[in-house]
């Protein structure tokens, strides 16, 4: 009787093995291509019965990704985590973590905001030894694990955020068929892109898509642009300096950088709508003028996630492709990368948040997202095989391929800078303000900052 | 289903609540101090001193607890440094005065509330009593209210295909640039004019309000005696004499009410600025530079504290015309 | 007024241009949205909703087949097919995108090494070559097409069938019945003494009721929440009403107070003559008597609490059970906004339950206005 009873416990546990693991994307142990070690190992931990919460910025469909990553911790573990996203993050997170009910992990979109939340004590630190793997396994590791680091409530830095998926920034979308059909060739150097953009335009032709526009946040796009030049016109050091403000934001090698920019926006030959156009034009209808026919333009900066807004249909690779935004020749500067990442922050001491962060470690949790799609990581143990398509290995091979590797600026500068005042100091620059007023105001703004 | 139960326990529960606090709380005023017998008139005297503090009592302790207390809070907060540590005295208003976003957002709320209330009041009053003397009225109505029940995100949507800007020899998705570029003029970016931006996005707050005061002012002006109208026109008054001087005098303190709450929305105005420009191209608003002071990228709770309690500060006169008009009715 | 107004048709005439005229520019905008919802996100971004009901020219390309369409025809290899879609009238096309509508349709093009293209003018396309096609990618077929107006109901059926709606649109329910109605009570009562009872600092508590309207929302929330934190509330139901109970009273009690300052002061005075306790005033007269003032306010209230997003996802939090609709529409919109499409969609099914709540209120506004004209007689 007594082991029928078992027996019956033991055939339920069957039942509901395979039905979890169902709702895995990939059945573990069955594409070789992917760690299953990793996977095995993180069964030695358990965690049933227990559970965390964790509050991210994503919604829709990159929600039901994390999910899925997620899932393979819950399935290992038998912890259970509750994942809510909020389009609001940023303010979510300051109200809860000030008024006493924070979830137990966060993801940051900005490391600007994290790097708050860290000196007003609301974050725990992760340990050094994490930051010491950061530098060993994830390519151009320390400054990876320098973005995660911050200084605490007691003045000295300590490592808070341990960075999981990266976007590329430093991307140029074009319709290969239109170059061809115009005899254009995708520039390898800056030279040579803005050689070509003087021909497109010479060609009675734009050569650009440029828009601003982003509600609440109009202006990031061209800090993007400055900060990608800031990187082809000046050493990483310089950059750290601007992002530090040791170097001032109305210094000449910046009000170069933003000139750069305007060489490029300020012109109305140069972008589509004319320079007037550029702020007001939204950032997600701005790419739609390359699949226009003819072209309203023929090339857009924008980092990797751009591809959502293209026309319904497109696909990359095909029906449109990008290119690396190129580095002057004559400056001996390499192959600077402008990048970002969501950061993985625990703000509780529940232990289920510290096995959480370990096993954003492990390679399978990258594989997991990285097989499905949206996903760019500097995990130097993940199988590269497992980009879900081509554009995604592309993209991979320029993140592991840049010499010099550099986090978006604004999302590191003060929030009252990256953004404020660089946001809208853009904005006025591209409505024709001079670039060394603009600088000079965003820099009165920063020191005013205590 | 179980939480359909829950509401429903709640509302019972909070209406039974309310009322059973407010006639046993009566009860017990009566029963201890029974208006009658010898002591009656001290009796009434003193239930009567109690006895509002009854009806407002609640209402006292929400706004102590729900308003008052954050108030206070913040005006604490604003004489602290970013992250509420330290004590900083009046540095924060300091700054604010040197602040050139400041000194924008001030005008342009001094703009607003210059051109808002008044033309929402207008619109309002004109269309309660355009609607009061149609057949369709009620279908005008509701068309007219409709703005108010838009959230806010699906106003910022709304406004998007009027004010868009494409550039010249594009398809116009912006009906405003589709009309500008039909007449032969050349599009324009219309949320970046200089000063004409502010008053496309005050035309949104409009457009929402004027719901807000044609409702009100329209239950107003149903409740005018018949008998004053029609002794005007015995009198041979015409329609405008009817209106605005039989009419509207009687109304006036409607008027005052309706002018006032939506002086104080445009005072706390953010969602439309926000949603539009975030206060770009000159048009920054307080309230949405308070935000971006509290919750943008890093906080500064004792700036984004200081401008709120500057937005507070602004509504002193019409407390004060409050506090006089009702002095003058107790009278 | 109906009657005098009868006699003079001109002035009718006006009144109902007038209000016409009004309503319509009240109404351009949000039509414009309607439009908007029934169509896809390509076409809201490229014309003007005004243009959805015409026939539109739309210049865009098709692939032709590649290398395993071909078939031999004699000696020449050759790909067929269509570059219509039902409905569709070809215009012109084009084999470049510098030249997107360069030929005619039934005219041939010279795409050099042999090979030819055409389109002829139901659509039709015949690439030939003489040597065999080896790409496996089609060449570009740009075509210019009138096609008539496309309207889609996919916008309501993705917002509609979106997971979680239903039990969404219950918790939004939750939320806002009991926000709505607990207000309305405590405001009510308040409102009575502060317009109808004598007490020291009454004038002082109508000022501090207009000095709170103005409190900005944003900076309650920190402290309130916190708040609720040290009391055990923590987030759920109770917390929501609560803020929301707390956010509404000062207009409610505004709003109130000066209704029923307006009331005729012989009717509560005689009452009180007749030994009607204020409790049998305020039940038997003042209530009845404030219906307009009680249902305006709900409605606003109501719409308040409805369209809310903010106060909602501090007080309430975001798991599954706890979601309301705006939170839900959110998701939906994804984590970078800008689907306009789903977004006016949203909007109007967000709007359609106030609207109803309107509608049905109306009924109270016009009884209260009878109510109105009883007093007097």
């Amino acid at each position: 009787m007594r082991d029928a009873f078992w027996n019956g416990i033991a055939a339920l546990m069957v039942v509901t093995g395979p039905a979890m693991a169902q709702d895995l994307a990939f059945p573990p142990g069955k594409d070789a291509r992917f760690n299953w070690d990793a996977y095995e190992a993180l069964k030695a931990t358990d965690l049933s019965e227990q559970s965390m919460t964790l509050l991210g910025p994503w919604l829709g469909p990159d929600k039901d990704l994390v999910e899925s990553v997620v899932a393979y911790f819950e399935a290992a573990t038998g912890a259970d985590v509750q994942y809510s996203g909020s389009d609001s993050f940023e303010q979510q997170i300051v109200i809860d973590a000030e008024a006493g009910s924070p979830p137990d992990v966060a993801v940051f979109p900005q490391p600007g905001l994290a790097a708050d939340l860290a000196r007003k004590g609301h974050l725990r630190p992760l340990g050094e030894d994490i930051a010491a793997w950061l530098a060993e396994n994830y390519a151009a590791g320390q400054s990876w694990a320098d973005l995660g680091s911050y200084e605490g409530p007691d003045g000295a830095r300590h490592f808070y955020a341990f960075p999981f998926k990266a976007d590329l920034k430093s991307l140029v979308w074009y319709v290969p068929e239109n170059f061809e059909d115009a005899g254009y060739e995708v520039p390898r150097t800056m030279e040579e892109l803005k050689a070509l953009t003087e021909q497109i335009a010479a060609d009675g032709e734009v050569p650009w898509c440029i828009g601003l526009g982003s509600g609440g946040a109009t202006g990031w796009p061209a800090t993007d642009w400055v900060e990608d030049l800031m990187l082809r016109l000046n050493t990483p050091e310089e950059y750290d300096a601007w992002v530090g403000n040791t170097l001032k934001f109305d210094d000449p090698k910046v009000i170069a950088a933003i000139e750069e920019f305007g060489w490029f926006a300020r012109n109305d030959a140069f972008v589509a709508g004319g320079a007037r156009a550029v702020a007001s034009t939204d950032f997600r209808d701005s790419p739609k003028g390359l699949f226009a026919a003819p072209p309203q333009c023929y090339m857009h900066r924008q980092a990797s996630f751009i591809p959502s807004f293209f026309p319904e249909g497109t696909v990359i690779g095909q029906d449109a492709d990008f290119f690396y935004f190129p580095a002057f020749a004559e400056k001996d500067l390499g192959q600077p990368v402008l990048g970002a990442g969501t950061m993985f922050a625990a703000l509780t001491d529940n232990p289920v948040a510290a096995e959480f962060i370990r096993f954003l470690q492990s390679p399978i949790a990258h594989e997991v997202w990285m097989a499905q799609s949206g996903f760019l990581t500097p995990h130097k143990g993940v199988n590269a095989e497992l980009y879900g398509d081509p554009t995604l290995k592309k993209m991979g091979e320029i993140l592991l391929g840049a010499t010099t590797f550099r986090f978006d600026g604004s999302d590191l500068m003060p929030g009252a800078i990256g953004a404020g005042a660089f946001w809208t100091g853009m904005v006025d620059y591209a409505g024709g303000k001079k670039a060394a007023a603009v600088g000079a105001g965003i820099q009165k703004t920063w020191d005013t900052l205590n | 289903m179980e939480q359909l139960g829950l509401a429903a326990g709640t509302i019972v529960a909070g209406v039974f609540g309310c009322v059973a606090w407010f006639w046993g709380a009566n009860l017990l005023l009566d029963t201890l101090w029974p208006p009658r017998g010898p002591d009656a008139g001290r009796n009434i005297l003193r239930a009567n001193m109690i006895r509002p503090w009854l009806f407002v009592g609640p209402a006292v302790l929400f706004l102590a607890l729900y308003l008052v207390y954050p108030v206070l809070n913040s005006a604490m907060r604003s004489v602290m440094d970013a992250g509420s540590r330290e004590f900083v005295g009046l540095e924060n208003y300091r700054w604010l005065l040197g602040d050139a976003k400041f000194r924008e957002s001030i005008l342009n709320n001094l703009l607003w509330l210059l051109v808002v209330p008044a033309l929402s009041t207008f619109f309002g009053l004109l269309a309660a009593q355009l609607t009061d003397r149609i057949g369709w009225g009620n279908l005008a109505k509701s068309l007219i209210f409709m703005p108010m029940a838009i959230s806010f995100v699906g106003a910022g949507v709304i406004w998007k295909f009027i004010y868009d800007y494409r550039g010249e020899g594009q398809d116009q998705i912006g009906l405003l640039n589709a009309l500008w570029t039909a007449l032969g003029q050349a599009p324009q970016t219309w949320l970046a004019l200089p000063l004409w931006n502010n008053f496309f996005l005050m035309a949104v707050l409009i457009w929402i309000q004027t719901g807000f005061a044609m409702v009100i002012l329209s239950a107003a002006l149903r409740g005018i005696p018949e008998e004053t109208v029609e002794a005007a026109i015995l009198d041979g008054a015409n329609p405008w004499q009817l209106f605005f001087r039989i009419k509207v005098p009687q109304i006036r303190g409607t008027i005052a009410v309706v002018w006032t709450t939506i002086t104080i929305v445009v005072l706390k105005v953010f969602d439309i600025v926000f949603v539009m420009t975030n206060g770009q191209w000159g048009t920054q608003v307080l309230a949405n530079l308070m935000y971006d002071w509290m919750f943008r990228g890093a906080p500064d709770y004792g700036r984004g504290s200081a401008i709120a309690i500057v937005i507070m500060a602004l509504v002193t006169p019409i407390m004060i015309w409050n506090i006089r008009n009702a002095r003058k009715e107790m009278a | 007024m109906g009657t005098i107004a009868g006699t003079r048709p001109r002035l009718i005439w006006a009144v109902n241009l007038a209000a016409l005229i009004l309503v319509l520019l009240w109404t351009i905008p949000t039509f414009g949205l309607l439009v908007s919802s029934f169509r896809d996100r390509d076409q809201i971004a490229t014309s003007g909703w005004w243009r959805a009901p015409f026939a539109a020219a739309q210049t865009g390309f098709v692939r032709a087949g590649a290398a395993p369409d071909q078939v031999q025809e004699g000696g020449e290899y050759v790909i067929t097919g269509t570059v219509l879609e039902a409905g569709q009238a070809l215009r012109a096309w084009g084999t470049s995108s510098r030249a997107p509508a360069g030929f005619a349709p039934g005219e041939v093009a010279d795409l050099g090494e042999g090979r030819r293209l055409s389109v002829a003018p139901d659509g039709r396309y015949r690439l030939s070559a003489s040597t065999e096609f080896t790409e496996t990618r089609g060449m570009r077929i740009f075509v210019t097409t009138s096609a008539p107006p496309r309207i889609t109901t996919e916008n309501y059926a993705r917002v509609i069938g979106a997971e979680g709606l239903g039990r969404a649109f219950l918790n939004t329910f939750t939320v806002t019945i009991p926000a709505t109605v607990i207000p309305i009570l405590i405001a009510a009562f308040a409102a009575y003494a502060l317009a109808w009872m004598e007490f020291p600092g009454r004038a002082l508590l109508v000022a501090a009721v207009v000095g709170l309207l103005v409190v900005p929302l944003q900076l309650a929330l920190i402290p309130l929440l916190k708040f609720h934190n040290d009391i055990g509330l923590g987030k759920g139901y109770l917390g929501i009403w609560l803020a929301h109970t707390g956010f509404g009273l000062p207009l409610a009690i505004y709003l109130l107070r000066n209704y029923m300052v307006g009331l005729p002061r012989e009717i509560i005075e005689s009452a009180r003559v007749d030994g009607a306790t204020e409790f049998q005033i305020f039940r038997r007269i003042i209530l009845p008597l404030s219906f307009p003032a009680l249902a305006s306010f709900a409605i606003f209230q109501f719409l308040w609490v409805w369209n809310d997003l903010l106060v909602a996802t501090v007080f309430l939090g975001n798991s599954a059970d706890q979601l309301v609709m705006t939170g839900v529409l959110r998701e939906l919109m994804g984590s970078r906004g800008g689907d306009w499409e789903i977004l006016a969609a949203l909007a109007f099914l967000s709007i359609s339950v106030p609207l109803i709540v309107f509608f049905a209120m109306q009924q109270y506004l016009v009884r209260g206005l009878l109510a109105g004209s009883v007093k007097d007689g």
